[in-house]
């Protein structure tokens, strides 16, 4: 196990770079960069322009700026962003909690819903429990969040329930930990319905999926033949194997977990970095996006190599190494 | 919320005299009066206070804003989102009046200016403290130019501001509290642009010696090293969710009446991205102000009465939106191709064409879509907001779909094929693609009406919204474009439109770095910025200025459309709200204060 | 040769059982219904979709009256005038001296029927003078009922033809990948991989920047199908590729290599069709992928452009909760938006589950 993992990884290290390389050369060769706002401004001269592209060292040939990179990041540098003038990783440094427990409510939230959801569902094949449920979540699944989002905002603002938006009241400094945290989780709630709701509806379809397939299986007939109380059928023997194919999901969900929700962010002024990635794919700042396409790929591969192996413990039939 | 009185109004409303009233000695002996009568008054009941009126202290103003400041550093970062901020933090030796646009004392509390024009002496305020409390002088002000702005290590538009016909002035310390500047030539603007807000020497003379000055008070430096004089400091800096400032204890200014200014004790921004989640906040009651999109206003202003706000209206914005041609007959040195198609040039170069393109532009219908009905016309290249300086007799240019067909008739446009389109004397179709920057959805929309127009004339466009980036890609390095919807923040000041209308200037649009003007005109507009800028008597200055935006019109190198209105709701807990069209609603936040029952 | 008739039948028992489920046969007839729309959009729509009248910005949907003092006198309009109110709300005054006969068949803006047939007729329209907007006008008083029907011209063709780009991409390169295996397998994961692990919006972005900007709408319309679909093969690639590497074993298959027949003959005669019953499904599945990416674009500016309508430039238009207060008919392509996707979901849903003993055979 030890060496697949090890291969695995030792792969994955030219991979990523490919990738960052193709961002890198995606964002150089199409027209427009980082300096072009500030050419816009009437009082500014040519010469300043200059002095900034060196600052920057935009005035080096393309794949030399690509080799330095490459060269820092063996270093832990991740290069300057250009539009916030200060190291890429405290620019993300500064945002990745933020966005890591929206991902994670929402992924807690979608999971805690979706899997008691779609056993219920499937317990309750084809009754009308089950078509509403089903009906619903094809309402859900063609949502755009985005939308979903504004509509709860409104909501929030006719109702006065929830805040609009932010992670903080205003006021926050000044509470205590407990007024704070509860604070905290109300500004919480909007962004991560609108996040869930549809993953709801998907992840529920596919677990009444495995869980109908499972129960349809010999060995369940079997066990039922045997006179195995249902409850225990059905949360034992099913549940366990419905549940695997579940776990190549959960490593994609991993890797998503620190990517962001541009739109929903914006909506909800969610201080996350989708929206961060957004100004930064737009505006060129070219090293910021390096640095959070470099964080998405090495999660990327993590979360898949963690579901194989995961995989691999929970179902004895997988194999890596042959050896064994 | 039925607002209490509060006993002593009236006193009130006499001491809020107009500004330009304060001019005649007479006044002045009736405000001492005033002034000794209530410091008197105050030190009977409060004898501990120092301030006449305790009671206008305190409170916060919550604001918003769209996008975290990328700097603190004034020199550096120029941008609005760290502009609105840095604008609390640093104050310069002369700053502009937002009432009646004149220049007054600010860090400096006189100057002099030789008969030549040529060398200015200012004396500074000896009242001025840095937040950690060093003593402001004119170390500071000789640091900031002669280390920061003239330092070519670091690149900062300042020193373009500063650059008068190539040089920078001289900046020399006389004293402790006397700084004199020498210029090489006159210029007008001089003391407009010696607003430029000064940095502390002992705070950064470091960085510069250490050569880190560029990246210093970034945007994750401890708020409590980012030194200024200001009357307002950084107290908190969250990424991507809010801003707070914090009154600074020992600001210099004082009211009229001695109050130690300013009177607000917070500033919250919070970092807003979406307009429509801002407007749900300010109705909700979370934020104190909201700068209406026209549309805004037929909801807002049904609710100023029951919801205690008020929406100002402050006249035309200086944010111009026009369409302009690609002049230029460069060729690209890489390709060995010219810039812009020959014979699409020779339409573009002709009067008649640009003519018959502002007839086009319907603005009366362009206000009622775009902006609500609440914008303005434009017809001359400095707004009404400008003031002194904006000409309003220009050629007018209405929408006259007819006259625009016998313009282009006249130029030789007609369809000579009877297929609706129409083409030039050679029988090439007149066909081009018109840009605009796809984030300014108004903008986006102005095109798009004039495109239907132009389309109706019998023109084929090809319209393509693009990232704001590569737009400017296309007017700053590739000059390959045809026609653009574009739009420039004006001014007060005619000069600082330099770099647009000289035809050296690299945002001179239409035709950038002209080695020789290639029109008479434009080589009269050159004559006009060369000319003004000497002249140091502003009435004869507002004939040269006059005349450029005669030319402008009459040339049509920029086919203006329409303005915005500027418009802000504000919520009714403050008093001493004095909006201005070039200052907007809080131009003189210091002498704010909140309505003792807000707070 | 009796695979392949037993395989039809196979099929047919799919199509059946598809049929029961009266959902998904309802969503089939919607899709019919919007697809035929789309079609014959010139001839259905009042007005031509870049119709404008600037004098009905924002104009309400009209009141079609058909009674007149409690006569019955057909269908008719009144005149109406824009004003604005105090407020600068636009209000629309009635005429009523002014009436105006709604008929059908009438004559109106030119068009050629399917690219071919020029003609002028529309299904309904009134004569100049008024205008008919049966669910309201837009900013420029271009009427919106017209530029959904164009635009669904445009949304529901970006879905079908993005995913034909982008399965021909899929299947391709996961027959290639599976049915060889080994380095190229290897090679070509890989490269699905580092696809997939750049997030999708931001390739979308990024791809959008490098389009030429000389291009006109058409070609534009174009480089966002290929944009959109270049987004969507990567994975597909994986799970094809995944079914090749078991197929590629099957007897049938070595038949067809020890009978000398070409590994692309292999690939394209004997794997693909193979996997057409999973491809199906998730070809209905993955259609509205296509139309919320193009809404997605239109949302921030770089979708398709005006004059042109598409169901997302149309909705993003007017992304506003004031727009939406005061004229509430603009989140109609938003609900043309809901029920298209949402069709396709339940389609492609209830096909994968009537296919599943189809496949569940093939894996055997």
């Amino acid at each position: 196990m030890g060496r697949y993992i090890l291969k695995r990884l030792l792969v994955a290290i030219p991979m990523v770079l490919g990738m960052t390389l193709l961002t890198f050369i995606l964002m150089q060769i199409t027209p427009g960069n980082f300096l072009d706002t500030i050419r816009m401004d009437p009082q500014v001269s040519e010469e300043t322009i200059g002095h900034y592209q060196k600052m920057y060292q935009l005035d080096k040939p393309m794949f030399q700026q690509y080799i330095h990179w490459v060269y820092n990041l063996f270093h832990l540098e991740f290069g300057y962003s250009f539009y916030f003038n200060i190291p890429v990783a405290k620019v993300i440094a500064g945002r990745l909690f933020n966005t890591f427990v929206l991902s994670l409510a929402s992924f807690l939230f979608t999971w805690m819903i979706a899997i008691p959801l779609g056993i219920w569902a499937a317990l309750h094949r084809n009754r009308w429990i089950d078509r509403c449920i089903q009906f619903f979540s094809f309402i859900c699944l063609s949502l755009p969040s985005f939308l979903l989002a504004l509509v709860f905002l409104f909501l929030a603002s006719q109702t006065n329930f929830l805040p609009l938006g932010g992670m903080h009241g205003p006021d926050f400094e000044n509470m205590n930990f407990f007024v704070r945290s509860m604070d905290f989780l109300k500004h919480l709630i909007i962004p991560t319905l609108a996040l869930s709701i549809g993953s709801i509806a998907a992840l529920q379809k596919i677990m009444r999926g495995n869980m109908l397939d499972v129960l349809s299986q010999q060995y369940i007939l079997a066990a039922r033949a045997k006179g195995l109380p249902e409850d225990r059928v059905i949360y034992w023997h099913a549940l366990r194997n419905a549940i695997n194919p579940l776990v190549t999901l959960l490593g994609y969900e991993f890797s998503g977990l620190l990517s962001g929700a541009a739109l929903i962010e914006i909506i909800c002024s969610w201080p996350g970095l989708g929206s961060l990635m957004l100004t930064a794919v737009r505006s060129k700042d070219i090293y910021l996006v390096m640095a959070n396409m470099l964080m998405g790929g090495v999660l990327f591969i993590i979360g898949n190599l963690l579901a194989d192996v995961l995989l691999a413990k929970l179902d004895p039939r997988i194999r890596y190494d042959k050896k064994h | 919320m039925n607002p209490k009185r509060i006993p002593n109004q009236p006193l009130l409303k006499i001491l809020q005299i107009p500004n330009s009233f304060w001019g005649s000695l007479f006044c002045k002996n009736i405000i001492g009066f005033f002034i000794l009568f209530l410091s008197w008054a105050a030190f009977l009941p409060l004898s501990t206070a120092e301030n006449t009126h305790p009671f206008r202290y305190g409170g916060k103003l919550v604001l918003t804003t769209t996008s975290d400041p990328k700097s603190f550093n004034e020199i550096i970062a120029k941008e609005v989102s760290t502009s609105e901020i840095t604008a609390y933090l640093f104050e310069g030796l002369t700053r502009v009046n937002a009432v009646d646009l004149k220049v007054e004392p600010h860090l400096a509390r006189s100057w002099k200016i030789s008969p030549d024009g040529l060398t200015w002496i200012f004396h500074l305020r000896r009242d001025v403290k840095w937040f950690d409390g060093f003593q402001f002088n004119a170390d500071d002000v000789v640091f900031t130019f002669n280390e920061l702005i003239y330092n070519l290590n670091i690149p900062t538009s300042s020193r373009d501001i500063f650059t008068i016909n190539g040089q920078t002035p001289k900046v020399e310390k006389i004293d402790d509290f006397t700084v004199k500047f020498t210029l090489q030539s006159k210029f007008a603007p001089f003391l407009w642009v010696m607003s430029q807000p000064i940095l502390p020497k002992h705070k950064l003379e470091k960085t510069v010696t250490e050569r880190k000055f560029n990246f210093t008070w970034g945007i994750d430096t401890d708020p409590r090293e980012i030194i200024g004089t200001g009357p307002y400091k950084l107290a908190k800096y969250v990424p991507g969710q809010q801003i707070i400032l914090e009154r600074n204890p020992l600001y210099w200014r004082k009211s009229v009446d001695g109050d130690q200014l300013p009177y607000i004790n917070k500033i919250i921004y919070l970092i807003v991205q979406s307009a429509d989640v801002e407007l749900l906040k300010f109705l909700e009651g979370s934020i104190d102000y909201y700068v209406l999109r026209g549309m805004d206003f037929s909801l807002l202003k049904p609710l100023e009465k029951n919801d205690d706000f008020t929406i100002y209206d402050m006249g035309p914005s200086s944010s111009s939106n026009f369409i302009t041609f690609n002049l230029n007959p460069g060729i690209n040195p890489k390709t060995n191709k010219p810039f812009v198609d020959p014979i699409k040039l020779s339409w573009f170069s002709k009067l008649e064409f640009r003519q018959a393109v502002a007839h086009v532009i319907d603005k009366q219908k362009i206000i009622e879509i775009v902006k609500n009905k609440l914008g303005y016309p434009q017809s001359s290249a400095m707004t009404e907001g400008a003031g002194f300086f904006n000409n309003t007799n220009v050629v007018q240019y209405d929408y006259d779909l007819t006259k625009a067909k016998e313009l282009l008739q006249k130029a030789g446009f007609i369809d000579r094929n009877q297929d609706g389109i129409l083409e030039d004397s050679q029988g090439h179709d007149i066909e081009f693609n018109l840009y605009t920057n796809a984030d300014n959805t108004e903008r986006v929309d102005i095109a798009a009406i004039i495109r239907h127009d132009l389309e109706k004339l019998g023109m084929k466009i090809n319209f393509q919204p693009l990232e704001f980036n590569i737009l400017v890609s296309k007017l700053n390095s590739t000059f390959e474009w045809e026609a653009i919807v574009l739009g420039l923040t004006g001014g007060v000041e005619p000069h600082f439109g330099r770099n647009v209308w000289a035809s050296t200037g690299q945002l001179h649009l239409w035709y950038p770095k002209q080695t020789t003007p290639a029109t008479s005109w434009e080589k009269r507009l050159d004559e006009i910025f060369d000319l003004g800028v000497q002249e140091l008597d502003e009435n004869k200055r507002k004939v040269f200025y006059d005349e450029f935006q005669a030319i402008v019109a009459e040339k049509l190198p920029l086919i203006y459309t329409v303005l915005s209105a500027k418009l802000s709701a504000v919520r009714n807990k403050f008093e001493n709200l004095n909006p201005t069209n070039f200052g907007g609603v809080f131009h003189n936040l210091e002498e704010i204060y909140i309505k003792k029952e807000y707070r | 040769m009796t695979r392949n008739t037993e395989h039809v039948s196979e099929f047919q028992l799919a199509l059946r059982s598809f049929k029961k489920n009266r959902l998904a046969v309802c969503c089939a007839m919607i899709l019919f219904i919007f697809y035929a729309g789309a079609i014959f959009a010139d001839f259905l729509s009042p007005y031509s979709y870049r119709n404008e009248d600037r004098n009905y910005s924002y104009c309400p949907p009209t009141p079609v009256r058909f009674f007149d003092e409690g006569k019955w006198v057909g269908p008719y309009i009144y005149g109406q005038t824009l004003t604005f109110n105090e407020f600068y709300r636009r209000v629309y005054q009635t005429d009523t001296t002014r009436r105006f006969p709604v008929r059908l068949f009438v004559q109106g803006d030119e068009y050629k029927l399917l690219g071919l047939i020029p003609s002028r007729l529309h299904l309904v329209g009134v004569q100049e003078g008024a205008r008919l907007y049966l669910i309201g006008a837009d900013s420029r008083g271009r009427d919106l009922w017209s530029r959904i029907l164009y635009g669904a011209q445009i949304s529901l063709s970006i879905g079908l033809i993005g995913v034909l780009i982008s399965f021909s991409i899929g299947l391709i390169v996961g027959g290639v990948a599976g049915f060889y295996g080994g380095w190229i397998d290897n090679v070509l994961m890989r490269l699905c991989e580092m696809v997939m692990m750049v997030p999708g919006f931001y390739l979308l972005l990024a791809l959008r920047a490098a389009v030429p900007d000389d291009f006109n709408s058409v070609q534009i319309y174009f480089a966002i199908v290929v944009i959109l679909s270049f987004i969507g093969w990567a994975g597909l690639a994986r799970i094809i590729r995944g079914m090749c590497l078991s197929l590629r074993e099957r007897e049938y298959v070595l038949a067809a290599k020890s009978l000398g027949l070409s590994d692309f003959k292999i690939i394209l005669r004997h794997i693909l069709p193979h996997t057409v019953s999973y491809s199906i499904a998730a070809v209905m599945l993955s259609i509205p992928g296509y139309i919320l990416g193009e809404s997605a674009l239109s949302l921030i500016g770089l979708g398709i452009q005006d004059p042109y309508a598409s169901w997302g430039n149309l909705l993003s238009d007017n992304m506003s909760i004031v727009r939406i207060k005061f004229a509430p008919w603009i989140l109609w392509p938003g609900v043309f938006i809901f029920l298209t996707v949402i069709s396709f979901n339940i389609i492609g849903d209830t096909l994968r589950d009537c296919l599943d003993p189809m496949m569940k055979a093939e894996r055997k």
